[in-house]
């Protein structure tokens, strides 16, 4: 049969074409400079560090891929490629909630050139069990609380939840706002909410309070904290904040961060808690109509607390292990090279409002920059409580199952409150042991 | 083996090739992670038999929210979109000025990708800029936060997938309705039958082979919906609208539990076939019994 000997050699003739071309392909490739391939998130502070690392590339004849991925595949991709032992990537985005997950795939960084004035507090997820670091700081990621400008002084922001609801609704009444509070509250949004408050009133998530040391936490066998009064008190704070002060938008259990910054940028809400990343985007006048009226204050604090709290993570950069020796030397002079960019760090601050890595830029930037000013103060001079998270493997089933509960309680009945946070304590205990 | 046959598997390896290989190794090799240690983190992957399954199937949020929620889901989504598709079938099989047009119009949630028509609708719904609160306010009525409440969330869900689904449904209907041949219905014009007798015994019995394999094939689809689920709630408030597909997701992709994950899809995978087969028979049966 003719026509299947013409469909054979047309079958065998393409099979050689396309091996021919993919022989001279990696020829090419091999031919080509040096190559680091970074597997990052597509978002503005992330390109801001790439670009000072992309400044020493040039000058080191380096050519740098960047491989950018979406915020929802990104873990799930990297875990997978770190876990085959491949080289898919010489630098990756990493950060503290997945810190411990990643600690036996990463390459130790402790020697990288400028780790020395990176801030310590942010690094405790990032050991490994030889107590080495994996990780070079990018930016700090803070927890800030906004206010605007143009409807209070400075010495009128509230400092405490009850003053929190007087002041909304004073402006609600005069007509100055639709709403007083506004923030994220589902899951991955519970920051922006629920857990400032808890971190404000003295309380968190697991017994005993505070401890991030997954040793004692085991030992305590992960027993939650949810039925503490302190924790009852900021579920029925943002309950009562919802429908009876009605200072927070009935839809609230529901927003995303994208959804309470759209409100707040409508220049509908007096205040919003979420990171200072977000400043740069309150005042782009393509998207806010609260340009330049923006202020940044302490975290109000709770009944259980006395003096107000923070927290100060940071994002990072970090290298795998299955990457070969040459090029992890390399992408660690990059990474050194970042690191002492100072100018780069400050147009970063400038252009996103991530936090420099180097602490020695602070109080320079402080100084000549009365935005940097105003976050340190509402921030970095604040002593955080404890992490913003958890470091241990079954951290997002936990955050999963206290989303759940929270997210119960507010949906229900004020008098069901102390009921729902009972009954899910059990489940939140089952997350953190994997049962 | 003569030279036509072997022409013939020629012709057909390259498209089974990809068939193995992108689809039977990856679900042989997700049903073996079932039965292993596997988190995606720390893949030890040591054989662990059946206590994934055991744990899905004694999870109480699986037997008690997510099963109940999406047989829910795939009964009411299927019969919404099947009884307004046949409503539109049955419109669009007469003739009317502006039919073509009225028929692009109704083919448009086709081209829409699901994840987008969520975000539209999530937007449509949010309770401060939505154009749904909006209507309600400009008629005198109190706004609602329709996506705080398990009903009102479900119910937006719902309407989303019925909104994408039920021009396909019309499509494949209307093409039923076109292919029913003419003489019975001629014969019910002389007997002087109302239009409804005629739906009714003849239109209906004869449409009802199409209707069967659109709802099966429905149906099967709707068990497995992801992307406007997760995009519009996902599955919240808190677990009250979470379908199978998202507690699988949840616990291989959140929670890095691939083997839990994995047993969660396989044991989704047998109930969906179990409930297919018997779907089948039944509507066969139904459509022998109106021959």
């Amino acid at each position: 049969m003719p026509e299947l000997k013409r469909f054979i050699r047309l079958c065998v003739a393409t099979a050689v074409g396309l091996a021919v071309s993919a022989g001279l392909v990696c020829t090419q490739a091999q031919a080509q400079e040096r190559e680091l391939k970074v597997g990052y998130m597509k978002n503005p502070i992330q390109d801001a560090s790439l670009d000072m690392m992309d400044k020493w590339a040039k000058a080191h004849g380096v050519k740098l891929t960047r491989v950018p991925m979406a915020y929802s595949v990104f873990m799930e991709k990297v875990t997978a490629t770190l876990t085959s032992g491949t080289d898919q990537f010489d630098v990756i985005w990493h950060n503290d909630d997945w810190g411990q997950l990643w600690k036996k795939w990463l390459e130790a960084t402790d020697d990288v050139k400028g780790m020395e004035n990176a801030d310590r507090w942010p690094l405790l997820a990032f050991w490994n069990d030889d107590k080495k670091l994996t990780v070079v700081p990018m930016a700090h990621t803070v927890g800030t609380f906004f206010y605007r400008t143009d409807l209070l002084k400075p010495e009128e922001v509230p400092t405490t939840f009850e003053q929190l609801i007087s002041v909304s609704q004073r402006l609600q009444k005069e007509g100055k706002v639709k709403w007083g509070y506004v923030g994220g509250m589902t899951m991955n949004n519970t920051w922006f909410s629920l857990w400032w408050t808890m971190w404000a009133n003295n309380c968190d998530i697991l017994k005993p309070l505070f401890e991030r040391d997954n040793d004692k936490l085991t030992a305590a066998k992960f027993e939650p904290a949810v039925s503490e009064p302190c924790h009852r008190e900021i579920v029925e704070f943002w309950w009562d904040a919802i429908n009876t002060h009605k200072i927070s938008p009935p839809g609230m259990t529901a927003y995303g961060r994208n959804e309470a910054n759209a409100i707040f940028m409508a220049g509908e809400a007096a205040f919003t808690l979420v990171d200072s990343t977000h400043f740069g985007e309150f005042n782009d006048p393509k998207r806010s109509k609260i340009v330049g009226k923006v202020g940044m204050a302490p975290f109000p604090v709770g009944p259980r607390a006395q003096k107000p709290t923070s927290w100060n993570e940071v994002w990072g950069w970090a290298i795998p292990k299955g990457v070969p020796a040459e090029r992890k030397q390399l992408a660690k002079e990059m990474l050194s090279a970042m690191m002492g960019d100072e100018a780069g760090q400050i147009e970063m601050w400038k252009k996103t409002g991530g936090p420099p890595p180097n602490l020695k830029l602070w109080p320079k930037l402080a100084a000549e920059d009365k935005d940097f000013a105003a976050l340190k103060h509402a921030v970095f001079d604040q002593t955080p409580i404890t992490h913003s998270a958890y470091y241990f493997a079954e951290w997002p089933a936990v955050h999963k199952a206290y989303s759940d509960m929270a997210i119960a309680a507010l949906s229900g009945k004020r008098e069901d409150i102390p009921k729902v946070l009972a009954e899910h304590a059990d489940k939140i205990r089952r997350a953190a042991t994997g049962n | 083996m003569n030279e036509k046959t072997r022409f013939m598997l020629a012709l057909i390896t390259p498209a089974a090739l990809v068939l193995i290989l992108f689809q039977v190794v990856p679900i042989l090799t997700g049903a073996d992670a079932s039965f292993r240690n596997w988190t995606l983190h720390d893949p030890k992957r040591t054989w662990v038999g059946f206590a994934n399954y055991l744990h899905v199937l004694r999870d109480a949020e699986f037997r008690d929210i997510v099963l109940p929620n999406t047989f829910g889901f795939m009964i009411a989504t299927v019969a919404c979109s099947l009884v307004l598709g046949l409503a539109i079938a049955l419109m669009l099989n007469n003739r009317f000025p502006g039919r073509w047009l009225v028929q692009s119009f109704v083919l448009l949630p086709l081209m829409v990708a699901p994840v987008i028509a969520a975000i539209m609708i999530r937007w449509m719904f949010n309770d401060q800029f939505g154009v749904v609160n909006a209507a309600l306010e400009g008629l005198g009525l109190a706004p609602i936060s329709w996506l705080t409440q398990r009903w009102t969330t479900f119910a937006v869900i719902l309407l989303t997938d019925v909104w994408l689904w039920t021009p396909w449904f019309a499509l494949i209907l209307l093409a039923g309705l076109q292919s029913l041949p003419p003489e019975p219905f001629e014969a019910a014009r002389i007997d002087a039958a109302s239009a409804w007798r005629t739906f009714r015994y003849i239109t209906l019995p004869m449409l009802r082979p199409v209707m069967v394999v659109c709802i099966v094939i429905r149906a099967i689809d709707a068990f497995r919906t992801f992307d406007i689920v997760w995009t519009i709630s996902g599955g919240g408030p808190a677990r009250a609208t979470e379908l199978f597909s998202i507690y699988a997701y949840v616990e291989a992709f959140q929670f890095l539990n691939l083997a839990r994950g994995s047993a969660a899809a396989v044991i989704g995978a047998i109930v969906i076939v179990v409930f297919a087969l018997l779907l089948y028979r039944v509507l066969n049966r139904f459509v022998e019994v109106s021959k």
